[in-house]
């Protein structure tokens, strides 16, 4: 095994989460999307959505399924394009995805040939020490320096390093969303993207995660955008709730309808209040009230 | 409780002896049957018996080669140096030489299928014409083969190339196209660029599941062989058989199948084995 010694402080402080004079981070300029159906005119997905995000923010994304939520995730990630309008990430836009944003999806998060301590070091190999050349002796020792680092952001993440060998089918669902965590981290991207990252978790392991990822982005300052269908999640976590929903018919597509801050509290009734308020926003029907909203969190 | 229940539970003993039941069956009502023809008629070569077979077989594997010039007493040679001279291993070779030539031919198959699934413009550059080519059934082929490339080795190890390699493409593309969206937006955001997304992340992923794929061509693989050597060749195991035809040679041809269906038995044993020891995060499913 990896000499235990954790090389550096593994998440280095960084500016103060968000105020209101850090610069914005990314810019969604009246973007609209539409995705072309034979036969048919395109379908419209998003309508004129506007949003800055300031360096910092934690983000919620909360909407009913199929109102965008993941395509305006994508749009900032620039594995799609939108239609019109446009998508600045620090003032620039992009073709590709790359290292600026921080990717956990809900499902294949990690690569599965991989064990977790390669697929945590997996970013920082690829960056730095290409396809050839693998096997001379400085790169070796900057091998192991990964290694360390990744064990120490195993250990952060409240996995045991026992774990670092295992192939990620070998772990639970809450575990390897921890690894796959740690494998964006590690990188210290400007912007940590989840799409429902928390989705397919049971309540316990939810609750732990949202703790983890809450103390995360604390310790790092981070902007986390974060997808979700839980309003009370959402709540839990951000500093801002934005619900994206349909505001006319069908075919118009979906556009922000809430836009709300959330205080930095553990008030009980007032997180209650705030995630009744984005509930009743964004599911106005009572259709599709989430089931996992009576479940315990945190 | 009725046998042919879904929910029924035969024992480990049941299972066996019904696992091996049809195996006995056939090798017992074969003998009985041979026995039959042979009390008839002593000079029977249809049904060759178990001690004529086995003569054969001992010919084949430890008398030199019709076409091998012996030098030196034959009884003085040592077994090693007996059965390399032998039409069995000459024959056993010939077609393992070209089998290998087929296998390494299809690598740049695999390769090939790998870039149409990464990248769009090599996918549409090729994707219709080898869907094209998997159509067409490639012993129907076999003449112009042999008229283009002659009938010498080329041909026939064109005629495999041409009759699995769309297979293994389309295999290999389908594999690649398979693999999660998620997994290689995730390698750009970890700092890959394309190459390292389609070599280290998709084509490391993809390859048990290419293994098994062409794994379950070998078939194809050696059914193709077989067709080229049968019809145009002087050496090789189908050669052979083909050869014997014509002498009602049936007792070196049953051991000649039995022996090819072992070797191709050996082959895909080795290749899962292989495959599962060297992948052991591979999850067949």
């Amino acid at each position: 095994m990896i000499p235990v010694a954790t090389a550096r402080t593994i998440l280095d402080d960084k500016t103060a989460p968000a105020s209101l004079s850090t610069p914005t981070i990314i810019c969604i300029q009246d973007v609209v999307v539409e995705y072309a159906q034979p036969g048919r005119p395109p379908k419209r997905i998003l309508n004129g959505v506007n949003l800055d995000i300031q360096a910092g923010e934690f983000i919620s994304i909360v909407g009913q399924t199929g109102c965008g939520k993941s395509t305006l995730l994508r749009l900032v990630l620039a594995e799609e394009m939108p239609t019109r309008g446009q998508v600045l990430v620090e003032g620039s836009p992009r073709k590709q995805p790359d290292r600026r944003c921080g990717y956990v999806p809900q499902k294949y998060s990690l690569f599965p040939d991989r064990t977790v301590l390669e697929n945590i070091t997996f970013g920082l190999e690829v960056t730095e020490i290409g396809v050839f050349g693998s096997f001379s002796p400085a790169r070796r020792v900057r091998r192991q320096e990964f290694q360390l680092e990744a064990i120490g952001y195993l250990r952060r993440m409240g996995l045991r390093e026992s774990d670092a060998s295992k192939y990620p089918h070998q772990l639970s669902g809450g575990m390897q969303q921890r690894v796959a965590i740690a494998q964006a981290l590690i990188m210290r991207p400007k912007i940590l993207l989840m799409d429902e990252a928390f989705s397919a978790l049971d309540p316990g392991t939810r609750a732990g995660m949202q703790r983890l990822i809450k103390d995360l982005w604390r310790e790092t300052g981070t902007t986390v955008l974060f997808v979700t269908h839980n309003p009370r999640e959402a709540v839990i976590l951000a500093t801002r709730v934005i619900a994206l929903g349909r505001t006319g018919g069908d075919e118009d597509g979906a556009n922000i309808i809430l836009n709300l801050s959330v205080p930095d509290t553990d008030d009980e009734p007032s997180i209650a209040g705030l995630a009744r308020r984005v509930e009743q926003t964004t599911f106005p029907d009572g259709a599709e009230s989430d089931e996992q909203s009576g479940a315990p969190e945190i | 409780m009725s046998i042919l229940q879904i929910h029924a539970q035969p024992s480990r003993t049941t299972v066996w002896i019904l696992s091996w039941f049809l195996f006995a069956t056939g090798i017992v009502s074969y003998f009985w049957v041979s026995r039959g023809r042979h009390i008839d008629n002593p000079d029977d070569r249809v049904m060759p018996t178990l001690r004529q077979m086995g003569q054969a077989f001992a010919d084949a594997t430890l008398k030199p080669a019709e076409d091998d010039e012996v030098s030196g007493n034959p009884d003085q040679q040592s077994l090693a140096s007996k059965i390399r001279r032998s039409m069995l291993w000459k024959d056993t070779m010939a077609t393992g030489r070209r089998f290998l030539i087929s296998m390494a031919l299809l690598f740049p198959a695999v390769l090939l299928g790998l870039h149409m699934g990464m990248f769009p413009y090599v996918g549409s550059f090729f994707l219709r014409f080898v869907l094209f080519f998997d159509k067409i059934i490639a012993l129907s082929l076999l003449p112009i083969l042999f008229i283009a490339f002659g009938i010498d080795e080329l041909a026939k190890v064109m005629l495999i190339v041409v009759g699995v390699a769309p297979t293994i493409i389309l295999d290999a593309f389908n594999l690649t196209r398979g693999v999660p969206k998620e997994q290689i937006v995730k390698g750009f955001t970890l700092g890959a660029g394309d190459f390292s997304i389609t070599y280290r992340i998709v084509f490391k992923q993809i390859w048990p599941r290419v293994l098994n794929s062409i794994r379950l061509n070998l078939k194809a693989v050696m059914l193709f062989l077989f067709a080229g050597e049968m019809i145009a060749s002087q050496d090789g195991l189908a050669y052979r058989i083909a050869l014997l035809r014509r002498h009602m040679g049936m007792d070196t041809i049953i051991p000649y199948v039995l022996w090819v269906a072992l070797l191709l038995f050996l082959v895909d044993f080795g290749m899962r084995t292989l495959n599962r020891k060297l992948h052991p995060w591979f999850q067949e499913a």
